[in-house]
């Protein structure tokens, strides 16, 4: 398939889920999805066109939180993103790790960095923070404040 | 299976021939290719104070204290070497052609007391006649004079300091009533003193 | 269970190894594995938004000390990707000398350590003298033999001196030969058979579902690599070939990373020799809002950087996937049903950074601990003089002399 039959094929088979396609550049492509849809649509996406997942990337804008689900077309040289807008109180969304077992580090490291919630995840455990780090504290997001006292912030040396 | 076997024992035959591959440091000393990028070096002659390389260096390596002691003022620059990652970014942002600091072919840095692993250099400084605050350093405002030319007349503070350092003016007389008025204005002066002199309309002789 | 955090900064000799993988097993069979990583974790997509584009690119570097090239590659490719801005043809070239050069020292430093957990300590010898040659090469080029700090967004900082260049050739000709001889030698080798094939394997399917990267899926047979998919950098230049073997077991994986720094000689020598002139940087102005992509083809897979900014100086997002971040999950798929003796190699095939491998640790089903990292050396070092014996292969006496000399 080529590029525009495949984003053209996107567009009509979700038309009540996408909310907006931004097609920056060649090799470069937005949309918008609503959160409820994520599952049919990456299921699409990876399994029925072959596409190779890369990575989410989650960021604590002010006003929601957004996930950016980052999907490579290999033979296309395209890179497609899908954009989810969460609340910004409760950020939660169906897990993505029965469709396959790629995504299942990338969600739990999303949710002990910002806090979002897989729901349906099999084991939502940490990767990255220690087990000293305390618990609701999320680094990534913009009202985070120091809690380690005794942590050295300049050369160390008197 | 004899045939892999002669490949390498090419192999081991020339390494025996050739001996150990290990250099015999620090019995022989090692000098790198003449690129490599080693201990970043102040040059004395180049140096003129800006600050540039502290505000572009990527691990905050570079420092600088600026220390007033009565009508005279220095700034002591410091880099210190543990925290260096030296990556020459220091010496891409001197504004002195490159050379006020300079990434030397020096590699062999060890020491044992952190506190005394920095090196330094002092600038003089020049303070503002009426404020007293510091300006900048006074080999950065003799550069900007020499960049400029003639268009340096049209700034007090840069063509009396030059003029100064030719010997050519000696020190201006503080005014009798202190008000910062007009005829201040041509005086070395802070950004702040200048402006207040430069928009006030009184002069200070008459009084009007 | 004992957990130390490591701080930034060297490791401090006298710590205990933390658990790292947790293998289960039930007498020599590995029944089920269990990763913990962190413990390296330093917090750097936060330290991108405290310092400016030019200066992130530092930071980045130090992500790996191995593929140092490859994230600032894709960082500033991501940066150039917000605002559409294009570098020149110089820099491109040179930007891509330095990514082959690290690729072949990547590959170096790993066939080392496979020789080592395979107990072919003469190979380790030989593979990393090899190697000090292509460090002078970067030596040269860059000013240093590891972290390069040649890439900003926009070309390069330094260029590259044309008097240097025929030492720079001299010496990767000096590499050619002895790479062929240690691939023939791989190639021909009956215990280096009967200690990797079939050993490991990740079949094609499930590479696809775990999304693998670099030359852990070439070798199950999946034709991906970005330098080929996509357009950057001097790489549609020239011919070369992408490597691509079927079978996906450890064997392949060795020959899929001999013959790609075969094919990286050709391409340095190609941009050696045809450097175009011009500049070798565009002063970008400023960054304006939006998001921007850039992805590399690194020693180990494919890496991905995703940049957010506001029109200011600094980044607002900075999202950093390495390849062993997908790569490490198919650990799971590939040692369930092997033996312990093969634990290490089988890790060691998806070349993660040198300092996982280090901590990994064996526990039976009652949760006792059997053996730590290396013990796992020991064994599997064991097994192969076990298999040289029953194969029959005799060590020469010259060979030992020369072990001995080394």
């Amino acid at each position: 398939m080529k590029r525009k039959q495949v984003l053209q094929d996107l567009t009509t088979r979700f038309k009540q889920d996408i909310l907006e396609v931004f097609d920056k550049s060649k090799t470069r492509v937005y949309i918008e999805i609503r959160p409820e849809a994520i599952i049919p649509i990456a299921r699409y996406i990876f399994k029925d066109l072959d596409a190779r997942f890369n990575i989410a990337s989650g960021i604590d804008t002010r006003k929601f939180i957004e996930i950016l689900y980052h999907f490579t077309f290999e033979e296309l040289a395209l890179l497609i993103s899908l954009r989810v807008k969460l609340d910004r109180a409760k950020p939660a969304i169906d897990s993505l790790t029965p469709v396959s077992e790629a995504f299942n580090w990338i969600e739990r490291e999303m949710h002990e960095l910002l806090g979002i919630q897989f729901k349906g995840h099999p084991g939502l455990k940490r990767l990255l923070l220690s087990d000293k780090w305390p618990k609701g504290v999320y680094p990534l997001r913009c009202d985070y404040k120091e809690w380690d006292k005794t942590a050295i912030r300049d050369r160390g040396v008197k | 299976m004899k045939l892999p076997k002669i490949r390498e024992l090419i192999e081991a035959i020339k390494a025996l021939i050739v001996g150990p591959y290990t250099t015999k440091f620090p019995k022989k000393p090692h000098t790198p290719y003449k690129s490599f990028r080693g201990q970043p070096l102040f040059n004395e002659e180049y140096c003129v104070g800006c600050l540039a390389c502290e505000q572009v260096c990527p691990a905050e390596a570079i420092d600088h204290k600026d220390i007033k002691t009565g009508k005279t003022a220095k700034r002591i620059i410091y880099h210190y070497t543990d925290t260096c990652i030296f990556c020459g970014e220091c010496e891409a942002a001197c504004i002195a052609e490159h050379k006020g600091i300079k990434l030397s072919n020096e590699w062999d840095l060890a020491f044992f007391d952190r506190s005394k692993a920095f090196e330094t250099i002092e600038r003089e400084l020049v303070l503002c006649e009426i404020c007293g605050s510091i300006i900048a350093a006074k080999k950065h405002i003799l550069w900007i004079v020499e960049k400029i030319g003639e268009l340096s007349f049209s700034n007090p503070t840069l063509y009396q300091t030059r003029l100064k350092e030719l010997g050519l003016i000696d020190d201006n007389l503080v005014a009798s009533i202190k008000d910062n008025a007009r005829d201040d204005r041509i005086k070395i002066l802070c950004a702040h003193c200048r402006r207040q002199t430069t928009l006030t309309t009184k002069n200070s002789r008459t009084g009007g | 269970m004992k957990k130390t955090i490591i701080p930034i900064g060297p490791y401090h000799p006298l710590q205990e190894e933390p658990e790292f993988f947790m293998l289960t097993v039930e007498g020599e069979t590995v029944v089920d594995v269990d990763v913990q990583l962190g413990y390296n974790h330093r917090g750097i997509e936060k330290l991108s938004e405290l310092k400016t584009f030019d200066q992130a690119t530092f930071v980045i570097e130090r992500i790996c000390g191995i593929c140092s090239t490859s994230h600032p590659f894709a960082y500033t490719q991501a940066v150039e990707d917000i605002g559409g801005v294009e570098v020149p043809m110089r820099a491109k070239y040179i930007r891509t000398i330095i990514a082959e050069g690290e690729r072949i020292h990547s590959h170096m430093l790993w066939l080392g350590l496979a020789g080592h957990f395979l107990g072919y300590n003469t190979v380790y010898m030989w593979v990393w003298k090899l190697r000090e040659e292509i460090l002078d090469v970067m030596e040269i080029i860059s000013g240093n033999r590891n972290n390069y700090a040649m890439f900003k967004p926009g070309g390069v900082r330094r260029d590259i001196n044309p008097e240097d260049i025929p030492l720079v050739m001299k010496k990767i000709d000096k590499i050619v030969p002895t790479l062929k001889m240690l691939y023939k030698a791989v190639r021909d080798d009956p215990v280096i058979h009967a200690r990797t094939k079939k050993i490991g394997i990740l079949t094609k399917e499930e590479s696809i579902n775990f999304s693998a990267l670099g030359p852990t899926s070439r070798a199950s047979g999946v034709a991906r690599d970005v330098r080929k998919d996509t357009e950057y950098g001097a790489y549609l230049e020239m011919d070369w070939d992408m490597i691509v073997t079927h079978n996906g077991d450890v064997f392949d994986k060795v020959v899929v990373r001999i013959l790609e720094m075969l094919e990286s000689i050709k391409i340095i020598k190609y941009c050696l020799l045809h450097l175009p002139d011009g500049e070798i940087d565009v002063k970008i102005k400023n960054i304006p809002p939006g998001e921007g992509i850039g992805t590399h083809e690194a020693p180990r897979g494919e890496t991905f950087h995703y940049v957010r900014s506001d029109g200011s100086n600094s980044p607002v997002r900075h999202k950093v996937r390495a390849p062993t971040f997908m790569n490490l999950p198919t650990y799971k798929a590939t040692i369930k049903g092997e033996k312990i003796a093969d634990a290490s190699i089988i890790l060691a095939a998806i070349d993660p950074c040198y300092c996982c491998t280090e901590r990994m640790s064996i526990r039976n089903t009652k949760g006792e601990r059997l053996f730590d990292g290396k013990e796992l050396i020991r064994l599997s070092q064991a097994k192969t003089q076990k298999v040289k014996q029953k194969l029959g292969v005799k060590e020469s006496s010259l060979e030992k002399l020369v072990q001995g000399k080394l």
